[in-house]
């Protein structure tokens, strides 16, 4: 078995001068959602590793920004850069997310970033 | 009386048995039938992923940083910068590969230095005998 | 700005126990800087440059930040909506100023500017690990990297700041902001009043890094983070 090629030279062109995720920029389909949509976090299978938190699975939440374009942490933390996607801020009522959470402070949020793939309407 | 190499494995698998999470029912290798797919999902869960977890009032404290834990960080750094790995590499070794026991009893930057270890031996820039030598050497150091 | 580590806060934390042995930590860290320098993944003048970037750093830079956006308001639009250029303001470039020049690889390039109003406060967290914005404000203290901390603000805010000497009445929304991805975060909070006529310098005084990760409020007269505990290092780094 010969030994894998790491090419340790790939980000480092495609960032220098320009930043991360600034790199990505333009290399995303068009976006699905827009400020002001509800959304609903799929609960898709997290085997091996993800950024998109057991907490927000299968709740709604508002479109607050589309911050920016990347691949997915999912894909990037193997190196794989080709599939980027927009990533959304997103809004989450506490009372969303926590049964438990009380009403006299129902206004309170969550504010966290997910990427498309990870939404659909609600 | 043991030597003290062995005194020192005994007092290992001692700490061993300490540091186990307790998980409340029998885990040694159980049969299929006895996992169901919650507690699949339990079992491979990212340990990083901690919020909404119970826990109790802490005291918020600082910290002085160690020489080692500076030089970690920066070793982190420079090798991402000179593309041996990237952040995201990074964060899913450091926070999730290392496993619920050592995430959860190693100190912060302990689990970056033991990844920064294994990224050389796992991309093959070194090998695990290089690393053993190495180590060796270096506390021969401050014998 | 001050830093915590005063002499006056020795006696809320004892020291670090002496020890006579080289720790495995040291000896594992020395083993693996020798040998990707060894290898050739990187030089020792690398190490050397990224040291000496992080002595450039702390939170002032953040401060700085918020007192000029209290000053202008057509800055803390820039802030809000573009962090990263509005940084230029306060001559962090989140792209060029480090050695790599595109950017941290813990930090990437994308600053959001967190902006409270008298109805709404913002707190950061990352459930997932740490992330802080480094470029603009420093090492991440202690107790932000603690699962405790990570845990518990996203569930029950009002109780976590509540220990941190921070109580919001029920009108005030909080927004935990959970920094999961490639966005640092800071908070801008609201400018206190009893600061009409501040310059600059003075408004920046007060805006701690406490207040820039959103567990305090700035307020006349205090300059400091709260007093807390400081865990002593058996081997310390001296900054």
């Amino acid at each position: 078995m010969s030994k894998p090629h790491y090419d340790r030279e790939h980000h480092v062109k495609k960032a220098t001068g320009i930043g991360d995720p600034q790199c990505f920029k333009g290399e995303a389909p068009p976006a699905k959602f827009k400020v002001g949509d509800r959304v609903r976090i799929k609960d898709l299978p997290d085997l091996f590793y993800t950024r998109t938190q057991a907490y927000t699975r299968g709740a709604e939440a508002t479109v607050s920004r589309l911050v920016y374009e990347s691949p997915p942490a999912e894909d990037e933390s193997w190196d794989n850069t080709e599939n980027v996607e927009w990533f959304y801020s997103l809004v989450f009522d506490m009372t969303e997310l926590w049964p438990d959470y009380h009403a006299a402070f129902a206004k309170d949020t969550v504010e966290t970033e997910i990427p498309e793939h990870y939404l659909e309407a609600c | 009386m043991l030597p003290p190499i062995r005194q020192k494995v005994m007092r290992h698998l001692d700490i061993v048995g300490l540091i186990q999470p307790a998980l409340h029912q029998q885990t040694h290798a159980p049969s299929p039938d006895m996992i169901d797919n919650a507690h699949f999902r339990a079992y491979t869960r990212s340990p990083h992923d901690v919020g909404g977890e119970p826990d109790i009032p802490i005291t918020w404290e600082e910290k002085e940083e160690e020489v080692w834990e500076h030089n970690t960080f920066v070793t982190c750094e420079v090798l991402a910068w000179r593309g041996v790995w990237n952040a995201e590499e990074r964060r899913r070794r450091q926070n999730v590969e290392v496993g619920q026991t050592q995430y959860l009893g190693l100190p912060y930057y302990g689990r970056w230095l033991l990844t920064a270890a294994k990224i050389l031996v796992d991309k093959q820039f070194v090998t695990a005998t290089e690393l053993q030598d190495k180590v060796a050497e270096v506390r021969r150091r401050y014998e | 700005m001050s830093d915590d580590h005063d002499h006056e806060d020795e006696h809320l934390h004892p020291p670090a126990p002496m020890v006579d042995e080289v720790s495995e930590f040291e000896v594992l860290e020395i083993a693996v800087r020798e040998l990707a320098i060894e290898k050739g993944l990187f030089t020792q003048e690398d190490h050397n440059q990224w040291t000496d970037y992080m002595h450039t750093l702390g939170p002032a830079p953040a401060a700085r930040l918020v007192a000029k956006a209290w000053l202008d308001p057509e800055y803390k639009k820039l802030c809000v909506e573009d962090g990263v250029k509005a940084s230029l303001d306060v001559n962090i470039d989140w792209v060029n100023t480090m050695p790599t020049k595109f950017g941290t690889p813990s930090d990437y390039c994308n600053l959001r500017v967190m902006e409270d109003t008298p109805t709404l406060k913002h707190v950061v967290v990352c459930t997932l690990c740490s992330c802080y914005p480094r470029p603009i404000l420093g090492q991440s203290p202690e107790w932000y990297r603690t699962p405790n901390y990570r845990r518990r603000i996203v569930r029950w805010p009002r109780q976590v700041l509540a220990e941190f000497g921070l109580q919001l009445p029920e009108d005030v929304e909080i927004r935990v902001v959970d920094s999961n991805q490639k966005s640092r975060m800071i908070v801008l909070p609201v400018r206190p009043e009893g600061t009409e006529g501040w310059t600059e310098d003075q408004l920046a005084e007060i805006v701690t890094r406490d207040c820039l990760i959103g567990v305090a409020v700035p307020k006349p007269g205090i300059t400091n983070n709260a007093k807390r505990p400081v865990r002593k290092a058996i081997n310390p780094y001296k900054h």
